[in-house]
């Protein structure tokens, strides 16, 4: 037996203190009036000889408690051989079905090597088949039915999911410690490097867990279409400039062939040299979609073993740009220009913008713009502050700058909050204000990267009353403001956008602020990429609408949810390549493209002397080379003690209490005399 | 049957101490079978001659005019007895260990031997005093002086620490005439200093009675454990171990009693010592004893 940390057992002297209660201070309380001490005299070893011990069991029991208690913090424990099982132990058939199996007949020679294993182990052994992909599925329970075992085995398919051994490692881990038997672990697998974790210690493998590996794979040369950047969008197909990489892993200079495809269609092809071992990029200009979603992809002619990585699937959307109203009384033309050339220049936002004056505006059909811009308007006709009312209360959004044109308004349009006066600072010396306190988590301001270096010389002092502030000044001048009206919202920035009250047009955060400020009040917030990897996750809802349904559509277009699923999933994880059709619950569709991770087709196996250390770590002497099976087996295992301790320590402790409680309770005699005291 | 109602826990339940003195002479006087107005009469004595410096006002003129010889005319009970009661009521005669604590027993005592004087026609007077005087009823016969004693005595709190010698000396300046002085106490004190302070009392030609009240937890105090005591006094603490007052303390206080008692009786003092659990007859057949002895 011996104690993991042992300094705890000083603990033990607190033993002292229920000495000290039942033995010294029950004669320092309770002092007993007497009319005269004329007769009685001192007597030091009377006094002390005749202290005796009282109510033993209680003082026993808190004794024991305190003991107990110094013991669980000295966490005990006992050397109990790993093998205590009678030579027992779980047999585990792991089986890779990663993307990277698919190459040539490696997963066929997987699962006959599993069949294999399965075939030694002797009546009433106990295993396990697993697979190994993205996460690790256990195929069956811990079970010796060798029919079941088998016929998992056999029925396992190849993946398109990343590969883990970190992965691999926990799980064995996990179910070292449930099952508290030695594991033998059998490992059917092409052992990519790339399927490796960051770190050697997420591969630890519990004393007492044999690895055996079976490699079925090698290094072999590989071309792939590693990635491809496509528009999300396209408003204007001559524009659109896509650009693939080609990559080639263990391969010598070659030329390859690259076409690109959409909705089944070819639409260009081009060639380019690969040197070896390396990467080329090949642009393609213009793509001629249809409206609609279309699903493109980009294909080489490899002649490689892994032909599922030869082509990479992505996906875009044919639309119309969005019509932007830009509300200007022409006394700050460079707001508009320099508006106009960010919304321009936010590429995917597919903006288009439309300036009016406040007189002409009034009468335009504003539900046929994306959002409102409202420039410094010094005044609001009341037609066009009605039409703007009911634009966002039936769902449309208004973004107000203020300056000092709209300073002499007495309040913020469509905002109705106060205006309280200007906030000046001089130009001279660096008399300006700068943002302090902001909101990075707001769609409109995730990427404005805090406003950093921007000067503020003049803003509009607003009280918030029914908004939320957004962003404040140094001076706790609120510079952007929100609320929601109706189904719209009002964000209000209470500078100008001319580059004269403040500096921001002209700074790198002006774009993104623009683009992230049309996208939230124009696009339905923020979207999520639609050009992923497999086993990446979809969001399906925000907290925000319980109850609706969300639909997904898989490759083979069959919907995945069910009913249930439909209306409370929050997300979907996409497991396969293809193309998933995405209904979320606020109602937006869109077409995601699924596609294998690049990082599988590098078909580079693990060095050796990696995988000894791995095979190592399941021994207690994981000396590097070691790991030589059995010797875990016989090793001793320390097998902590506490959880019994704490259980003997709640039954004392429940123990002093009921006894503390019949002992320490006045005695009849004694209420008596309490109640005698006390009248 | 009476003398039930002379046992301390029965008094103690009743309120009022004029109910206390009445209830507890009354079946005093019963036990006794006397009448209660034992002493009092101008019932005829002696004849003594006369002798220089007697009070001419008590020569029988008519003898001398008879036989032209003086003599002194004597009758029982020609004069009442003046009896004083010092009461003690400092802080150690709150100590109880059963029903009722010292004082409360020393209170009943007092109202009861001042009904007793009333009923014999004596002038009664009180001192209540603990190191200073703090209550004086001055003897006397008039009309209400038992309600006057019995108010004093129920208004007599314990409060601080015994002092005999500050009392002692004004009680001396108080008492004019000869009587009887009871003096009712703990005596918590050396009995040499108690003696001292009391005995000049006598000078005057006073009977002086010390009735000694002590709880029995005082006389052989029980303690099962070492027990912290303190002084109700001074408040003192001490630990004491339970052998030092089962076996050294009684014969301490057992030497005290004697010796306050044999101080006593050499000084001419009656000293009478009173167990509060006891009933109270025997203190007041002390009391009349003493009082028989003075007619």
């Amino acid at each position: 037996m011996g104690f993991f940390t042992p300094w705890f057992l000083a603990g033990a002297v607190a033993v002292g203190l229920p000495i000290w209660l039942h033995l010294l201070k029950r004669h320092k309380t309770d002092p007993k009036l007497f009319p005269s001490l004329m007769f009685f005299e001192f007597r030091e070893t009377s006094s002390v000889k005749h202290r005796r011990l009282d109510h033993l069991l209680l003082f026993a029991l808190r004794t024991l408690l305190i003991l107990l208690l110094a013991l669980l913090f000295a966490s005990p424990f006992i050397r109990r051989s790993a093998a205590a099982s009678d030579g027992k132990k779980i047999t585990v058939v792991a089986i890779d079905r990663s993307f990277s199996m698919r190459d040539g007949d490696r997963f066929a020679r997987a699962k006959n090597q599993a069949l294999q294993v399965l075939g030694n182990l002797k009546p009433g052994d106990q295993a396990q088949v697993i697979a190994l992909a993205g996460q690790v599925q256990a195929l069956t329970q811990v079970i010796n039915d060798p029919g079941a075992l088998r016929a998992a085995v056999v029925a396992v398919q190849p993946g398109d999911s990343r590969a883990s051994f970190g992965e691999l490692a926990r799980y064995l881990r996990t179910l070292s410690e449930g099952q508290k038997m030695p594991l033998e672990v059998h490992l059917a697998s092409d052992l990519q490097k790339s399927a490796m974790p960051p770190g050697f210690a997420d591969l630890r493998l519990t004393p007492g867990t044999t690895l055996i590996l079976h490699p079925v794979g090698g290094p072999d040369k590989n071309w792939t279409v590693e990635n491809v950047v496509s528009p999300r969008r396209v408003f204007d197909p001559k524009r659109v400039k896509m650009q693939a990489t080609i990559s080639g892993f263990g391969t010598p200079a070659a030329k390859r062939t690259v076409t690109l495809r959409l909705n089944g269609r070819e639409l260009q092809s081009k060639t380019v040299d690969v040197p070896e071992n390396g990467r080329a990029q090949v642009e393609f200009l213009g793509l001629d979609a249809p409206y609609g979603f279309s699903k493109g992809e980009v294909r080489i002619d490899s002649a490689d073993s892994l032909p599922g990585d030869d082509r990479y699937l992505f996906s875009t959307e044919r639309t119309d740009p969005r019509k932007v109203l830009f509300i200007d009384d022409g006394r700050r033309p460079r707001a508009e220009v320099y508006f106009r050339a960010a919304l321009d220049s936010s590429g995917d936002g597919g903006f288009q913008m439309e300036t009016l004056r406040a007189e002409i505006a009034s009468g335009s059909n504003l539900t046929s713009y994306a959002f409102v811009v409202l420039n410094d308007l010094a005044s609001l006709p009341p037609m066009l502050d009605a039409a703007l009312q009911h634009y966002v209360n039936g769902g449309g959004s208004v973004l107000v700058a203020l300056g000092p044109g709209s300073a002499v308004l007495p309040r913020v349009p469509l905002l109705d909050e106060a205006i309280q006066t200007s906030s000046y600072a001089g130009r001279e010396g660096e008399r300006f204000l700068t943002v302090s306190d902001i909101d990075t988590g707001h769609p409109a301001l995730r990427s404005v990267e805090r406003f950093n270096g921007v000067k503020f010389y003049q803003a509009i002092h607003v009280t918030a009353t029914k908004s939320r502030v957004l962003a404040k000044l140094n001076d706790q001048t609120p510079l952007v403001l929100e609320r929601s009206i109706g189904e719209g919202k009002v964000l209000a920035f209470t500078s100008t956008f001319d580059n004269v009250l403040n500096d921001l047009p002209i700074h790198a955060s002006w774009v993104p602020f623009v683009a992230q400020t049309a996208l939230y009040l124009g696009g339905g917030g923020a979207e999520q990429p639609v050009n992923v990897a497999v086993d990446s996750y979809v969001e399906l809802r925000t907290g925000d609408n319980k109850g609706a349904a969300a639909e997904v559509s898989d490759p083979d277009g069959k919907r995945v949810l069910s009913l249930e699923e439909s209306v409370k999933a929050r997300n979907y994880a996409l497991d396969r390549e293809g193309y998933y059709e995405i209904k979320t619950a606020a109602g937006r569709r869109s077409l995601i493209a699924a596609h294998a991770d690049r990082r599988e087709s590098d078909l580079a196996p693990i060095p050796v002397e990696t995988l000894d250390l791995w095979k190592g770590t399941g021994s207690l002497d994981s000396t590097p080379g070691g790991g030589a099976p059995g010797t875990a087996d016989t090793a001793d295992k320390p097998w902590g003690l506490w959880p019994y301790i704490l259980l003997l320590l709640l039954g004392v402790a429940v123990a002093e209490s009921v006894v503390a409680n019949g002992f320490l309770r006045p005695t009849a005699p004694q209420r008596e005399e309490m109640k005698r005291e006390a009248a | 049957m009476l003398q039930r109602f002379l046992d301390p826990t029965v008094l103690a339940g009743i309120s009022g101490l004029d109910l206390v003195a009445r209830t507890v002479v009354d079946g005093f006087v019963a036990g006794l079978h006397r009448s209660p107005d034992f002493g009092f009469s101008q019932e005829f004595a002696e004849y003594r001659a006369y002798t220089p410096g007697d009070d001419l006002r008590h020569v029988d003129w008519n003898v001398f005019a008879r036989t032209e010889r003086a003599y002194l005319k004597r009758y029982r009970g020609e004069t009442n007895c003046q009896l004083t009661i010092l009461l003690d009521c400092s802080r150690s005669m709150k100590y109880t260990s059963h029903t009722i604590d010292k004082l409360e027993y020393a209170r009943f005592l007092t109202a009861s031997m001042a009904y007793l004087a009333k009923m014999q026609r004596d002038a009664a007077g009180l001192i209540v005093f603990d190191d200073e005087v703090r209550n004086f009823v001055p003897p006397s016969t008039r009309q209400g002086q038992l309600a006057r004693l019995l108010h004093a005595i129920e208004k007599a709190e314990a409060g601080n620490r015994t002092d005999y010698d500050k009392p002692f000396s004004h009680v001396r300046e108080f008492l004019h005439r000869r009587g009887l002085i009871a003096v009712i106490s703990d005596f918590w004190e050396s009995p040499e200093q108690v003696v001292k302070t009391i005995a000049p009392l006598r000078f005057h030609g006073n009977e002086v009675v010390l009735f000694h009240v002590l709880d029995p937890e005082e006389i052989r105090p029980k303690f099962r454990d070492p027990a912290l005591l303190e002084d109700l006094e001074s408040g003192a603490t001490l630990e004491v171990s339970p052998e030092y007052a089962a076996k050294e303390y009684p014969a301490k206080i057992d030497a005290h009693l004697e010796d306050i008692r044999s101080r006593a009786k050499g000084a001419g003092l009656d000293y009478f010592l009173i167990d509060t659990s006891r009933p109270l007859d025997a203190a007041l057949r002390e009391y009349l004893a003493i009082r028989k002895g003075r007619m």
